[in-house]
């Protein structure tokens, strides 16, 4: 049955994570750990690849229903670092939820939105009622960041699930209206992130720092990088958190241009592949999980990048299998675990030609092709 | 499983991944764009903004030279001294652990912490602000200890100069203090730090290219929090030569405690002294009084300090010896007496009168006696002090041929000591004085010279200035011969390693065109004068010191005639007489009578010196 899988996409995820782990080593960051949390990481990689994604539909209620109780647990009995309440102790391990609940708010909208052909506005209100709990969770914490993946991969599922203009422009208008209100929603320090973006050169040694001297350390590697190990800005520690949120500029210092535009090119590949898996899933709710991952690695890598650079405000997101981190690496390795899933149970010639002679294809999203139930 | 023919799935690519794909593609070439925009175009600025990032060019300061005195004892050392410095950029990012480190940096500094935060607010973040200068050393290791729970704070070592004594040796040392406005264009010439600090007076600033040394520098590599990482290439500093002053550290000790206790006894204030070896020009004592505490300056002096001495009346900072120009009074008589037996006007035998006043185109001089003291030689009117004889010797002489001799002996000649400030005093004739006035008019007073002015120049007055160390020069003139030597206060120079790189050398500067029997006749006055039985010699009686050599006390009056002020006290000495080994003038600022002010000072000193001959001269 290996001819089913997606051969290419674990090959991308094993180089992304090996270019991961280098840039780790580089940066001072515990490496071994990294490797440790990858092979975790893989292990649930091939266990959600042999779990029958179908039944995923099944438990995606209290999937739903755990997660929002550790985002609530959080606050009252999590860890804090960095000014941010965001860990759980699990089993020993820290855990951060706001991760999981990535993974866990793709499954449950792939779940509620594939039961339906049509999205209509009643659908659409309800879609984003489902997010919008563990979003308010997720930003009080605070975690701008991961509520922008959630809010973001929301508006990609509703698109990828056929959502009409009409409500596709009522994201984009509500988030215009919301824009005035920001300053008012925002922690002190996420305002000053706002502002600094706007005007990186306000404040170049206080709050404009960071930005500033990842734009330095990102340039400063020009074509071909400073080399491996030999980044000035990111061993000598002007890049901020540079095993993490700056792991970019980290790894653009010493790699260059060339080095980007390989790892660009890595997650280019990765992104269409997920793309193609929906495009092979056997139902609608495996082409929506396979499109909800795409959206969750497009976010964070195009957020992630986007900041190093100076084209997007900062907000802490990783850049998956790169950024230093547990529980992001081993959400994302699931996460890519089940699009295998999704591709090991994909409608194939080979199936097809045994259960329907005549060749046709059967009608996807026929009723009795996946279970309703429990919704 | 079986498979049929090997066909591939197909997958179904509906609009909607379509426009995801193209969306997804679209938005990676804009990431690419922008980091080819970055790492192309803006590449080279932003790799130099991390080199200056990274790498820093640090000055390693040179350690100034030490000042001994002739036999190696140290006036000055470098001693360290430590303050508490915090760089604000590595200061804990939380509000409340920065709070908490605020806390505790004022509980260990003892500054309240609003102070603190005052200060940290809008300072440069990554340049250490210094919190608290000149910790002592409990208070050091007190916060040492504490240190690694401190994040941005440090300790800061830095080398102060701890001068020896400063009331006594502070005038001659001086003090170092950060560069002037006025020094800096000059001194950033020789590759200065801006934060450097200088020679301001004294031999501290008279050999400042000998004491400073020279800085190196190293290049350095580091990290975010200021900590170097590696050192990229470096030239290590030299450190400034040491010099052995000229100075006897007792010799000095006694002049000051000699002059200090002569003031005391009669509630003055101000005096200098300055002892010369009369056969090489080594200065062997050099003391200004009031003294000042120089050791103030080198910690940072605080305004309230500064400004004592500067409304202080006694100006402590006035390095008499050197600065201080008052007229020599009857002290000058032996120039006098050098013009007349040289000019040919008198013989050693020629006997003028004393009278009690002579009258010069109806203006009465005086002498200071109000009696004649009858007929006698230039050797008796010097021990006298006869005022009259020395006027009709001037009126003899001119008043140039008496300014040439003044010159000659070093009067009105700034001396080529190794300090800053040496004033030249002032040797007037009617040439200078015409020059006063801004057109010529030989009718005026202001700037017609006079007889009166001529006779009064005579005996030290008329417009003469002269300071104590120009008096030294003078009498040592006197006591080897007629020899004019600069004075100089370099015994001498090694470098860091000890060696000698310079040796005191006698410069003779001019000599006084007088024949040795002419100086020998005014030598002889001079130690007539202390010979004189319930006169000077009493000094020397009471002392228990043989009165042998030659002195000349002064009395002088200033501020113009008819203000009556307090006069000063001056006494001029060298001993023995055969072979003079010291020369020595002494200076009581409103001192009044000189020979019950000045001259047991002299007498003090020279009591000392005979005592320590051994030890000083070793």
């Amino acid at each position: 049955m290996t001819h089913r899988l997606d051969k290419l996409q674990p090959v991308l995820a094993v180089m992304l994570a090996a270019l991961g782990v280098m840039t780790v080593f580089s940066a001072h960051a515990d490496w071994v750990r990294q490797i440790v949390w990858l092979i975790l990481g893989g292990v649930l990689y091939v266990a959600a690849a042999f779990y029958d994604f179908r039944r995923l539909r099944t438990i995606a209620p209290a999937l739903y229903a755990g997660m929002l109780l550790m985002l609530v647990a959080v606050p009252l009995v999590g860890h804090t670092a960095l000014g941010a309440r965001r860990w759980l102790a699990v089993a020993g391990f820290p855990l951060e939820p706001s991760e999981l609940s990535k993974l866990i708010v793709v499954i449950a909208l792939a779940a509620y939105l594939s039961r339906w052909e049509r999205i209509s506005w009643r659908v659409f209100m309800g879609a984003l009622g489902l997010v919008a709990a563990p979003a308010a969770l997720v930003l009080v914490q605070p975690d701008l960041g991961t509520t922008i993946v959630l809010l973001a991969v929301t508006a990609g599922m509703l698109f990828l699930s056929g959502a009409r203009p009409a409500q596709l422009m009522s994201i984009v208008a509500s988030g215009v209206v919301a824009l005035p209100l920001l300053p008012h929603l925002l922690h002190g320090y996420q305002k000053q992130r706002l502002e600094i973006f706007l005007d990186p050169n306000k404040d170049p040694l206080g709050a404009g720092y960071n930005l500033l001297q990842a734009r330095i350390a990102v340039g400063s590697g020009g074509v071909f990088g400073r080399g491996w190990l030999l980044g000035l800005q990111g061993q000598l520690g002007f890049v901020p958190e540079r095993a993490t949120d700056f792991v970019f500029a980290s790894f653009a210092e010493e790699f260059g241009l060339v080095g980007c535009l390989v790892l660009l090119t890595l997650f280019g590949t990765l992104l269409i592949r997920l793309l193609r898996s929906a495009a092979v899933a056997p139902d609608r709710f495996g082409e929506l999980l396979a499109g909800g991952v795409f959206c969750i690695l497009f976010v964070q890598v195009v957020e992630n990048v986007g900041m190093n650079t100076g084209l997007l405000p900062i907000a802490g997101i990783p850049l998956p299998l790169i950024s230093y981190g547990g529980s992001a690496t081993i959400t994302t390795l699931t996460a890519l675990g089940l699009v295998q899933s999704v591709m090991l149970r994909r409608r194939s010639v080979a199936y097809q030609d045994r259960t329907s002679p005549s060749g046709a294809f059967r009608p996807p999203h026929a009723p009795g092709v996946g279970s309703l139930r429990g919704w | 499983m079986i498979e049929l023919g090997g066909l591939a799935p197909r997958p179904r690519w509906s609009l909607r991944l379509t426009a995801a794909a193209t969306v997804g593609v679209i938005v990676i070439g804009a990431l690419a764009v922008k980091l080819g925009q970055l790492q192309v175009t803006d590449g080279s600025r932003l790799a130099a903004l991390a080199r200056s990032n990274t790498v820093h060019r640090i000055v390693l300061e040179a350690d100034r030279g030490i000042i001994y005195d002739r036999h190696g004892a140290p006036l000055v050392e470098n001693s360290p001294v430590w303050s508490l410095a915090v760089m604000p950029a590595a200061l804990p990012s939380s509000a409340r652990d920065r709070a908490q480190e605020l806390v505790e940096l004022s509980r260990v500094s003892g500054i309240a912490e609003e102070k603190l935060a005052a200060q940290l607010l809008p300072a440069d973040p990554f340049a250490p602000l210094t919190v608290k200068a000149n910790l002592n050393q409990a208070e050091e290791l007190a916060i040492s200890e504490r240190l690694p729970e401190l994040p941005g704070a440090s300790i800061v070592q830095r080398l102060v100069r701890t001068y020896r004594d400063a009331l006594v040796f502070g005038h001659v040392l001086g003090y170092i203090g950060p560069i002037d406005p006025s020094q800096a264009k000059q001194l950033s010439l020789q590759d200065y730090q801006p934060d450097e600090l200088v020679g301001k007076v004294g031999v501290e600033a008279g050999l400042e290219s000998t004491l400073r040394g020279a800085d190196g520098w190293a290049d350095v590599e580091v990290d975010a929090r200021g900590e170097v990482k590696k050192v990229l290439a470096m030239q290590p500093p030299v450190a400034g030569h040491s010099v052995y002053l000229t100075l006897d550290a007792s010799l000095q000790e006694a002049t000051a405690a000699a002059l200090g206790a002569g003031l005391a006894r009669d509630h003055k204030t101000a005096g200098a002294s300055v002892v010369v070896d009369p056969r090489t020009g080594e200065v062997l004592a050099m003391v200004s009084m009031p003294g000042y505490d120089t050791n103030l300056f080198t910690r940072g002096i605080s305004r309230a300090d500064y400004n004592r001495y500067l409304t202080d009346p006694d100006k402590p900072m006035l390095n008499r010896a050197i600065s201080g120009q008052y007229a020599p009074g009857s002290t000058f008589k032996m120039v006098t007496a050098t013009a007349g037996l040289q000019e040919g006007k008198i013989t050693a035998q020629t006997l003028l009168s004393c009278p009690p006043y002579i009258n010069v185109n109806g203006w009465i001089y005086h002498n200071w006696a109000s009696y004649s003291l009858g007929r006698m030689n230039v050797a008796r009117a010097l021990a006298t002090s006869c005022d009259t004889f020395f006027y009709q010797v001037a009126a003899m002489v001119g008043d140039i041929t008496l300014a040439r001799y003044a010159r000659a002996y070093g009067f009105g000649q700034a001396q080529g000591i190794e300090m800053p400030g040496v004033m030249p005093g002032l040797v007037p004739d009617r040439i200078w004085k015409q020059l006063q006035c801004r057109v010529p008019d030989f009718n005026s007073d202001a700037c017609r010279w006079s007889e009166g002015d001529t006779i009064t120049f005579g005996i030290g007055q008329s417009y003469l200035l002269t300071t104590p160390l120009n008096q030294a020069v003078y009498v040592a003139a006197l006591a080897n011969g007629g020899h004019v030597l600069r004075p100089t206060l370099v015994h001498e120079v090694r470098d860091a390693s000890a060696h000698p790189v310079k040796q005191q050398v006698t410069d003779v500067t001019g000599s006084v065109p007088a024949s040795p029997d002419n100086i020998q006749a005014v030598r002889e006055g001079m130690r007539e004068e202390i010979n004189r039985p319930y006169n000077m010699n009493y000094w020397f009686r009471a002392a228990g010191v043989p009165a042998d050599g030659g002195g000349k006390t002064g009395t002088a009056q200033w501020g113009g005639s008819g203000l009556d002020l307090p006069t000063h006290a001056w006494f001029v000495f060298f001993a023995p007489y055969a072979q003079p080994e010291i020369a020595l003038s002494i200076f009581v600022e409103r001192g009044e009578l000189s020979e019950v002010e000045a001259a047991p000072i002299g007498v003090d000193i020279m009591k000392f010196y005979r005592n320590n001959v051994g030890a000083i001269r070793a």
